[in-house]
């Protein structure tokens, strides 16, 4: 049972986010900001938790779960990622006031289904953890309850979620049914069909969660109606979380390239790419564009995914680490101009709020554009070394398509980055005001901004970390 | 003492700086930007003084570990090809800051984005790492997208919309092509010049592949046809003083590339591919010129006059001779030099009559004398008048190319003959004639005018008399490039 400690960052963050939940209720009047700062704290204590176990491989009890460098390296990006939404939420108006408590600990509970599914060996803990990230952010995106269109986002979500989560269940049965065990690192990868058949089905699940093309149409209902913290955090943590654990699933346990899986996940890649980024082009709403730019961004993940070999998974890993940075910045420079935005006006997320932003704050808008630029892949900003990573995977392993496909990809993506820049600093302001920030939010901004800024100046410490997470069990 | 980092990232510092100055504050922002342009201007004159000429190699090289996984050095260092335009883009920076002074709205960014520009393209002229060239090549892009969106024309959007993609899509098959020639290589390198020494291992299919995806990057830039047509719309509807960077130091990055890059790594690639070079040099040269000569718009005629020199410059680069790349480097040099000024004339012309119609002026020769005869010696050096710098380097272009390629060569001399065409025709419609009395009054070039535009004059005559000013420096640099390649 000492292997049980292994659990300790886990366990730790169950325990305070059940207490989050009990602290809230005691409370007769709670201050909502003291209750996400107590949130913070429990996620700082499970990332404190985490450090001791930075470099250990570890088999968990009875193989159900690993803790490995890999695995840890996406539970710090998770719980980083969530942090970052509570510091986000302190300033978001559209939660109800309440209820940060029950906010705070969904949040919590979603980050640990998350840090379970990327240490889970065993396709029963994939399914139990991918169902406790899936209640949890259903519940988080209908948060707004006053607001038909998140809870009409929210019903999508679920409505598709549960469908493939079914599908992910069906699959895990017929992997029990050619295998005779649950266990993923049991069994030699063969081309046997049923198998074959278990792991397109599972597939389906993994794929709603990370957002690839064909399954993802809930995508852009669900991030507009969601509040927009909650839609920063939908769009990165169960991403990464998800594509962590395709990586051991498919690139390590069972390699794709011994299924004969690898044109599959090909095509799937370039399809979420273009189709995303074509969908983008034509939005008029900032949480729609950013929807549909992250469909396109886990498209290009995808491609080191593909590549499948030690350049590609590091490649995934970086990028998913980048793409954290410069999302939350897009998506927090969103929210203080959603905040600025004049009652009056119908959709404080439309893309006319961006006209002329340049000279009602250019601070402001250069921090915009840093992030676009970087969603965009341009230097020197952290997008770039991240799409430096997976093309040259691509380059190196011999997917020539892949790596034009995605350069093609980049131009399209530049086009529509490049309308809000252009909204920004070509169009007049329609009113001269300056935009007031909050505290919080300049703060997340600010740290964005360093972050995709120093991966793209100096990438040496985050190529070195990543190259060191690459590490796993078996 | 790092000279070239210093002449590197002091624009970029001013850039900072002028980003801290309170945007009412005019005087402090255009002090600071005129500055730490000038302070670059002179680390690259003295620098001009320091260099050796007869070292072929790499002067003043500065080398640092950056990102040691990939074994990305962050290598700077210049050579008899690159130095000249560095020179080149040093002066033509401050210079277009002067004529940059008479802007009005939104100095700040202005200000901002044109000193981050400064730097990125002195980048791409210094880099020795491919990384580090790869990064430098895309900052270029971003200021630019924004000085030509923001302070050009009526279709200026359009214009920064289509230069950038049309320049991004160019620049990603280039990084495509480095990544191929990293994992081609053994070790694994970004080192230009160790690419260079190691030429011999890549097999020729692969040389073919990769040159062509370095050549889209490098041909959009230059622009060769049937690349160029960002080129007119953006250069239009630029802002003058970034036309002149446009067409002097921008268009150069595609030429240069090709002689550091794609020549020196894939000499096979090179060989293989000179045929439709020489074509597309030829087609460069007459397609320009008979397109420019039917533009009635003065700022189209030069951006087009452009598309034709840079085909002098193709030319002289195919005849993979010493003599060629003299005469093209050099042509490099004085299209910077004699287009820098054209495009500054138009601009002073633009500023007090707000058109550039050349049916809309006549006779303006008796009005404005200084400005006149400032023209008059820039169209002549442009259309090849010897004694002036154009006609040097044209014609060691030619000498170059003939015993290659007769036929093609003699082709473009009627390019000459276009280009005579349409500048005279342009000189008489404008300055001739009796004087249109709408212009009655118009005034003469001003003190700060001519301060932005005389060092150019100077240097159009001074290269045309002597053009050993620019040619020792390159020379045995040029020799030895293309040795490398035969």
């Amino acid at each position: 049972m000492k292997n049980l400690l292994l659990l300790t960052p886990e366990l730790l963050l169950a325990v305070l986010a059940l207490g989050l939940l009990v602290w809230d209720m005691l409370q007769k009047t709670s201050s909502a900001r003291l209750t996400l700062w107590l949130g913070v704290a429990a996620l700082t204590l499970t990332l404190l938790a985490i450090v001791p176990q930075l470099s250990q491989k570890l088999q968990g009890v009875g193989s159900l779960w690993v803790s490995d460098p890999l695995g840890n390296f996406f539970k710090i990006l998770i719980l980083l990622a969530t942090l970052w939404t509570l510091l986000l939420s302190m300033e978001d108006r559209s939660i109800p006031g309440g209820q940060m408590g029950l906010y705070a600990a969904t949040l919590s509970l979603a980050a640990l289904g998350m840090m379970l599914l990327v240490s889970a060996t065993d396709l029963l803990l994939v399914f139990l953890s991918l169902e406790l990230v899936s209640i949890c952010s259903f519940i988080l995106s209908g948060f707004n309850r006053s607001d038909p269109a998140s809870s009409e986002g929210a019903m999508k979500y679920f409505l598709i979620g549960a469908f493939s989560s079914a599908m992910t269940l069906f699959g895990i049965s017929l992997f029990y049914g050619a295998t005779g065990t649950t266990l993923l690192t049991a069994m030699a990868p063969t081309s046997n069909p049923l198998l074959l058949f278990s792991l397109l089905f599972m597939l389906v699940g993994f794929g709603f969660k990370v957002s690839m093309v064909p399954f993802h149409f809930w995508v852009p209902d669900a991030y507009q109606g969601a509040p927009t913290p909650i839609t920063a955090f939908l769009s990165i943590a169960p991403k990464a979380a998800t594509l962590g654990l395709l990586l051991r699933i498919f690139t390590i346990l069972l390699p794709h390239t011994a299924l004969s899986l690898t044109m599959l996940f090909q095509v799937l890649a370039i399809a979420t790419m273009t189709v995303g980024n074509l969908s983008a082009i034509f939005q008029t709403n900032m949480k729609r564009l950013l929807a549909y730019s992250s469909i396109a961004q886990a498209g290009y993940m995808l491609i080191g995914f593909v590549t499948s070999d030690p350049l590609g998974q590091e490649g995934v890993l970086l990028y998913a680490f980048t793409y954290m940075a410069m999302n939350l910045g897009a998506f927090a420079v969103a929210m203080v101009l959603a905040h600025a935005s004049l009652p009056a006006e119908q959709d404080p997320y439309h893309l006319r709020t961006y006209d002329g932003l340049a000279q009602r704050s250019l601070g402001l808008s250069l921090l915009l554009t840093l992030f676009l630029l970087s969603l965009a892949g341009i230097p020197p900003t952290g997008g770039f070394i991240a799409k430096f990573y997976v093309f040259g995977a691509a380059i190196r392993s011999g997917f020539y398509a892949l790596a034009v496909a995605g350069i093609l990809n980049s131009v399209i993506a530049a086009y529509y980055y490049l309308r809000i820049t252009y909204r920004m600093f070509f169009v007049s302001p329609a009113r001269e005001t300056p935009i007031p920030v909050g505290n919080y939010l300049a703060t997340t901004v600010a740290f964005a901004a360093a972050l995709t800024l120093a991966i793209g100046l100096y990438p040496s410490p985050f190529v070195e970390s990543v190259k060191l997470s690459m590490s796993y069990l078996p | 003492m790092p000279w070239l980092s210093l002449m590197l990232f002091l624009p970029l510092l001013g850039a900072c700086a002028v980003l801290a100055i309170p945007k009412d504050n005019r005087q402090a922002i255009h002090v600071a930007s005129l500055a730490t342009s000038a302070l670059s201007l002179m680390v690259s004159l003295g620098l001009f003084f320091a260099f050796d000429r007869n070292n072929p190699g790499i002067q003043f090289a500065e080398k640092a570990d950056w990102v040691p996984a990939f074994s990305i050095q962050y290598s700077l260092g210049v050579d008899g090809l690159s130095f000249p335009i560095v020179l080149l883009t040093t002066l033509l920076s401050f210079l277009s800051l002067i004529a940059s002074l008479g802007i009005r709205e939104r100095i700040k960014e202005y200000f901002f984005w044109f000193l981050i520009l400064e730097t990125g393209m002195l980048g791409v002229f210094t880099a020795l790492d491919f990384f580090l060239f790869y990064i430098f090549w895309e900052i270029v892009l971003v200021p630019m997208y924004f000085l030509i969106g923001i302070w050009g024309g009526p279709q200026k959007e359009y214009a920064a919309i289509k230069f950038f993609l049309y320049t991004l899509l160019g620049s990603l098959f280039i990084l495509l092509g480095i990544l191929a020639l990293f994992f081609g290589s053994t070790p694994h390198t970004f080192d230009i010049l160790e690419l260079a020494r190691q030429n011999q291992q890549f097999s020729r299919t692969f040389q073919i592949v990769v040159f062509l995806a370095l050549y889209i990057g490098f041909a959009v830039k230059i622009p060769a046809f049937p690349f160029h047509t960002w080129l007119p719309l953006a250069h239009v509807e630029a802002p003058t003083p970034v036309s002149v960077i446009l067409a002097g130091v921008l268009l150069k990055m595609g030429l240069y590339g090709l002689l550091r890059v794609s020549f020196p790594i894939l000499p096979q690639a090179t060989q293989w591919f000179l045929p439709i070079l020489v074509l597309i040099a030829v087609i460069n040269i007459i397609y320009g010129a008979l397109v420019a000569m039917a533009q009635t718009d003065l700022k189209k005629m030069v951006a087009y006059s452009s598309i034709n020199h840079m085909g002098y410059c193709l030319l002289g680069i195919a005849a993979l001779s010493p003599t060629g790349f003299n005469g093209a480097v050099l042509q490099m040099i004085n299209h910077g030099i004699i287009t820098g000024s054209l495009f500054l004339l138009v601009g002073v012309l633009y500023d007090r009559a707000h058109t550039r119609e050349m049916t809309a002026f006549g006779g303006l020769g008796v009005r404005v004398p200084i400005y006149t005869g400032l023209m008059t010696l820039a169209a002549m050096a442009s259309l090849g008048l010897p004694g002036l710098a154009g006609f040097i380097s044209e014609f060691l272009c030619f000498l170059g190319a003939f015993p290659v390629w007769k036929w093609y060569t003699v082709a473009s001399v009627a390019g000459i003959v276009i280009t005579a065409g349409f500048f005279l025709r342009m000189l008489q419609k404008v300055f001739m004639g009796p004087l249109n009395a709408q212009w009655g009054n118009l005034p003469d070039i001003r003190a700060r005018e001519i301060l932005s535009i005389a060092p150019l004059t100077v240097l159009t005559v001074a290269l045309g008399l002597w053009p050993r000013l620019a040619l020792d420096l390159m020379n045995q640099t040029l020799i030895y490039l293309s040795t490398l390649i035969q």
